[in-house]
C-alpha cells in the first residue's frame, strides 16, 4: 500500500486513492535517475562553461505515499513517535472506501500541531470555513484544486517549509 | 389496491341495522301493548262485568223493594184491618179478585188473620189460576210459613226470596195494621211474584244486562256454596260473574249470573293490532325515508368520492379536483381530500425537483472528482512532455562541438567536451524515453477521462420519471425565468385552453425546456430593439407516429431567423446570439431533453424581423 523514498530535507506524506495521481506525485517530488543524470550534466556544464549549478538550489523531498486516510494517520503517528515528523502532509479529500481526507487531516493535526496540511482534491462539498474549523490553524492549512501542476505544487510545498 | 366494491356495502349494513332496529321497536311496542294495554282493557272489562252483576242484583233488590212498598200500602189500611178482624165480605167483593193480582203485577196474594185460618188467598201461575194448596210456601211443614204468616209486632215485616214448588219467588209479608200503623197486629198480608222467564226478560230489558238465575241446588247438588260472589269465569266470548243470593231463611238459594260479552277485550285487541300495524307501516316508511336520505347524503357522496379516488389513482393526476359541494361532514371530507391531494401534488413536484437537482449535483460532483483526478497526471505528463521538447535549451552541445573543433582549444578539456557531448545526447535519449512514457500516461489518462464520460453517458440515458402534467402549471413556473427588470417590456400571453391539456413528461426537464424557450424568446425580442414584445403560448392536439400528442407552441415577435438557420438551430454549439451573450442550456440540450421524453421539437420563422415559433410535441397523458 505504501512506498517510501529515502532522501533528505523536506519530509512529505502524500495520501491519494488514485494510483496514477500518486505516480505523478512521485515524478514531481522524488529524485529519479533522470534528475541525477541532469544534475551530473549541469555540473559538467558548469565546469566547462562556467554556468550556475541549478541543482544546488532545488529542494529535495523525502516522500511517503499511501492511498487511504487511515494509513496516512498511522504513518504520521509513527513518524512523530520516532521523532522524525513530516513537514508537509498532502491529502486528497475523497478517498473511498475509508475515511475522507478532512477527517484524516483533523486526526493528523491532533498528532502533530506543526505539520503543514495540504488538501488537494478534484471536488469537495466541504466548505473552506468548515475545513478551517475542523483542521486549524488556517495558517498551516492549504487548499488546491485538481488538476494542477505537481512541480508547481512541489515548489509551493518547499516555500511553505522554508518560510517556517 | 383494488377497484372492487366493498364486500359488505355500507348501504346493506345500514339497511340491515335499520330493519333490525325497526323489528326490535315493533316487537317492543307489541310486547308493551300485550303486557300493559291489553291487561288494562281486560281490567276495564272485568270492572264492567262486575258492574253488570251489581246491576242485576240491584234490579232484583228493586223488585223486592217495589213489592214491599205495595204490600205496605195494602197492609197499613183500616179496611184491610177490619177485614182481617171481621172478615166482612164487602171488602172482598170490592177489593179482592183476580184483577187485583193482575193490576198489582202479583202472582200470589194471601191474607192471614192473626186469629186463625187464611181469610183470602189467590195464586196465579203463568196467568192461570192455580189451587193455592199447590203452593208449598205456606204449608205448615215449610219453615218459612211461620215467618210469613206470624207477625208478633208491627216491625216484623219481611221481604225476600223463597222457594216454591213453582220456582223462586220474591215474597213480601207485612203485618196488617191500621192506617196510622197502629195495632195490634191483625194478621199478615203476603204478596209474591215469581222470578220467572217473563220477569227475567223484563229485568234484562230494563238493566240491559244479560242476566240469569238458577237454583244453587241445580248448579251444585252438594250445595256447599257460600253466600256472595263466585270467582269470575272468563271464556272466549263472555265474562261471567255469579252471585249466590240467600233465601228468606238465610240459606244459599239463588245463583244470580251476568254474562258480559268480551267486547272491550276485542276492541282492545283490535286497537293493539291496529297500533302495531300502524307502527310497522310507519317503521317501514321511516326506514325507506332513512334509506333514501342516507343514500342521497352519505352513500352516493361516498361512492362519488371513492370513484374519484380510483380515477386519481389510475391517472396519477393529483390536480384533478372532486369539487364536491356540500356543507356536511362528507363535503368537509371531500374538501380536505382535495386539499390533501394538492399538498401531495406540490410536495411530489418539489420532491421530484429536489431529487433531480440532488441527483444531478451528486453526479456532477462525482464526475468532477473523477475527471479532475484523471486530468492531474495528464496535465503533469503534458508539462513534462513540454519540457522534453525544450531539453536542448539547457544543453551546450553546439558550444562544446565548436570548442572541440577550435584550433585554440584546451587539449586538457578535449575529453571533457567529448564526455559532455556524449552525456548531452544521452540526456536527450533519456528525456525522449521519458517523454514516450509520459505520452503513454497522457494517453491512458485521456482514455480514462473518455471512460468516465462514457459511464456518465450511461447515466444520462436513464429516463427521468415521467408524470402526468397540466401544461399551464408548468408554464406558470417557467414564466419566472423571464427577467422582471428589463429595458424591454415583454407580455406573456398564455392561452386559456392550455389548462385542459395534459402531457406525460418529466416535470423538471419540461420546466427547463420551456424556461429556455421563453428566455430565448425574451432575448430575441430584446435584440429586435422595439422596446416591447409578446411571447404567446398555445397548445393543440395532434397525432405523430400514430401516437396522441400535444403540440405546445411558444411564439415571439422578436428577431426571427432565415430559412438556412432553421436546419441548424438545434445543432450543438449553434447560437444566433452575440459572442459572450450565450445563456441557458441551449436549444441543442432542449432538443435532446424533449426527445428523451418521447417528443419532438422544431422551429419556424418567416425570416429576420418576423419573429419565431418553437413547437414542442409531447405525448398526451393517458387516463387523465
Amino acid at each position: 500500500m505504501c512506498a517510501q523514498h529515502h532522501d533528505q530535507n523536506i519530509r512529505v506524506l502524500i495520501a491519494d486513492d488514485d494510483e496514477h495521481v500518486l505516480e505523478a506525485y512521485r515524478e514531481a517530488f522524488s529524485d529519479t535517475e533522470s534528475t541525477q543524470e541532469m544534475r551530473a550534466l549541469d555540473a559538467l556544464a558548469a565546469e566547462l562553461f562556467e554556468s550556475d549549478d541549478i541543482a544546488e538550489n532545488e529542494p529535495h523531498f523525502d516522500v511517503v505515499a499511501c492511498s487511504q486516510g487511515d494509513d496516512a494517520i498511522s504513518l504520521a503517528k509513527k513518524a512523530t513517535d520516532e521523532g522524525n515528523p513530516f513537514d508537509v502532509v498532502i491529502l486528497d479529500v475523497r478517498m473511498p472506501p475509508g475515511i475522507d481526507g478532512v477527517e484524516a487531516g483533523r486526526q493528523i493535526r491532533k498528532i502533530d500541531g506543526d505539520v503543514e496540511i495540504v488538501f488537494v482534491t478534484g471536488y469537495s462539498d466541504v466548505p473552506l470555513e468548515e475545513l478551517h474549523r475542523r483542521v486549524p490553524p488556517p495558517m498551516k492549512l492549504h487548499y488546491f484544486n485538481k488538476p494542477l501542476s505537481f512541480e508547481k505544487l512541489a515548489e509551493d510545498v518547499a516555500s511553505m517549509v522554508r518560510s517556517n | 389496491m383494488s377497484n372492487a366494491r366493498a364486500v359488505r356495502s355500507l348501504q346493506r349494513k345500514v339497511s340491515v341495522r335499520l330493519a333490525l332496529a325497526m323489528a326490535a321497536f315493533i316487537a317492543g311496542v307489541f310486547a308493551i301493548m300485550r303486557g300493559v294495554i291489553t291487561p288494562a282493557f281486560e281490567e276495564l272489562e272485568l270492572t264492567g262485568a262486575h258492574a253488570d252483576l251489581v246491576r242485576a242484583e240491584q234490579s232484583i233488590q228493586a223488585e223486592m223493594l217495589n213489592l214491599q212498598r205495595v204490600s205496605l200500602d195494602w197492609s197499613s189500611w183500616d179496611d184491610m184491618y177490619e177485614y182481617a178482624v171481621e172478615r166482612n165480605p164487602e171488602f172482598v167483593s170490592s177489593n179482592l179478585d183476580r184483577s187485583t193480582l193482575i193490576n198489582l203485577g202479583l202472582d200470589m196474594l194471601a191474607i192471614h188473620p192473626a186469629d186463625g185460618e187464611p181469610a183470602w188467598q189467590e195464586l196465579m201461575v203463568g196467568g192461570e189460576q192455580q189451587p193455592f194448596e199447590s203452593l208449598q210456601l205456606l204449608r205448615p211443614e215449610n219453615p218459612v210459613a211461620e215467618i210469613l204468616t206470624q207477625h208478633a209486632s208491627p216491625e216484623t215485616g219481611r221481604v225476600g226470596i223463597v222457594d216454591t214448588g213453582y220456582g223462586p219467588m220474591i215474597v213480601s209479608s207485612q203485618p196488617i195494621l191500621r192506617n196510622d200503623d197502629s195495632g195490634p197486629v191483625a194478621g199478615a198480608l203476603i204478596m209474591a211474584q215469581f222470578l220467572d222467564d217473563a220477569r227475567l226478560d223484563s229485568l234484562r230489558e230494563r238493566t240491559e244486562v244479560d242476566m240469569g238465575w238458577q237454583l244453587v241446588e241445580d248448579f251444585t247438588p252438594s250445595g256447599d256454596l257460600g253466600i256472595g260472589e263466585l270467582p269470575v269465569q272468563i271464556s272466549d266470548e263472555f265474562v261471567t260473574n255469579c252471585l249466590v243470593m240467600a233465601d228468606m231463611l238465610g240459606n244459599p238459594y239463588l245463583l244470580l249470573s251476568s254474562n258480559t260479552p268480551r267486547d272491550v277485550t276485542w276492541l282492545g285487541q283490535q286497537a293493539v293490532g291496529a297500533a302495531v300495524i300502524f307502527l310497522a307501516a310507519a317503521g317501514v316508511l321511516l326506514m325507506i325515508v332513512l334509506w333514501w336520505f342516507m343514500k342521497g347524503t352519505i352513500i352516493k357522496p361516498i361512492e362519488e368520492l371513492t370513484a374519484h379516488m380510483d380515477k386519481v389513482r389510475k391517472s396519477g393526476d393529483l390536480t384533478d379536483k372532486l369539487d364536491f359541494h356540500s356543507d356536511d361532514e362528507i363535503g368537509l371530507l371531500a374538501a380536505r381530500y382535495d386539499a390533501l391531494n394538492s399538498e401531495v401534488h406540490e410536495t411530489r413536484a418539489a420532491l421530484l425537483h429536489q431529487s433531480f437537482k440532488a441527483g444531478k449535483a451528486d453526479t456532477a460532483a462525482e464526475v468532477l472528482h473523477n475527471i479532475r483526478n484523471a486530468m492531474t497526471p495528464l496535465i503533469n505528463g503534458l508539462d513534462r512532455i513540454g519540457k522534453a521538447f525544450r531539453v536542448t535549451e539547457g544543453l551546450h552541445v553546439k558550444k562544446a562541438v565548436d570548442e572541440l573543433l577550435s584550433p585554440e582549444r584546451d587539449p586538457r578539456k578535449t575529453d571533457k567536451f567529448g564526455e559532455y557531448i556524449e552525456a548531452s545526447f544521452g540526456r536527450i535519449a533519456t528525456v525522449h524515453d521519458e517523454a514516450i512514457e509520459d505520452l503513454n500516461v497522457v494517453t491512458a489518462q485521456a482514455k480514462q477521462v473518455e471512460g468516465i464520460l462514457a459511464d456518465q453517458e450511461k447515466f444520462t440515458s436513464v429516463v427521468p420519471i415521467a408524470e402526468n402534467l397540466v401544461i399551464d402549471e408548468v408554464i406558470e413556473e417557467a414564466v419566472h425565468v423571464i427577467p422582471k427588470e428589463s429595458d424591454t417590456e415583454v407580455e406573456v400571453d398564455v392561452d386559456e385552453s392550455l389548462a385542459k391539456f395534459r402531457v406525460c413528461a418529466h416535470r423538471v426537464g419540461l420546466l427547463q425546456v420551456l424556461g429556455n424557450l421563453m428566455l430565448n424568446a425574451h432575448e430575441s425580442i430584446q435584440r429586435a430593439g422595439r422596446g416591447s414584445g409578446t411571447i404567446a403560448l398555445s397548445a393543440s392536439e395532434t397525432v405523430f407516429d400514430d401516437a396522441d400528442m400535444v403540440q405546445l407552441t411558444v411564439s415571439d415577435n422578436g428577431t426571427g431567423f432565415e430559412e438556412d438557420v432553421r436546419n441548424k438551430i438545434f445543432q450543438r454549439g449553434f447560437t444566433s446570439k452575440a459572442q459572450g451573450e450565450t445563456t441557458g442550456l441551449g436549444l441543442h440540450w432542449c432538443a435532446n431533453a424533449v426527445a428523451s421524453m418521447g417528443g419532438r421539437i422544431f422551429a419556424d420563422s418567416q425570416g429576420e424581423g418576423h419573429g419565431a415559433e418553437f413547437h414542442v410535441l409531447l405525448p398526451a397523458a393517458q387516463g387523465g
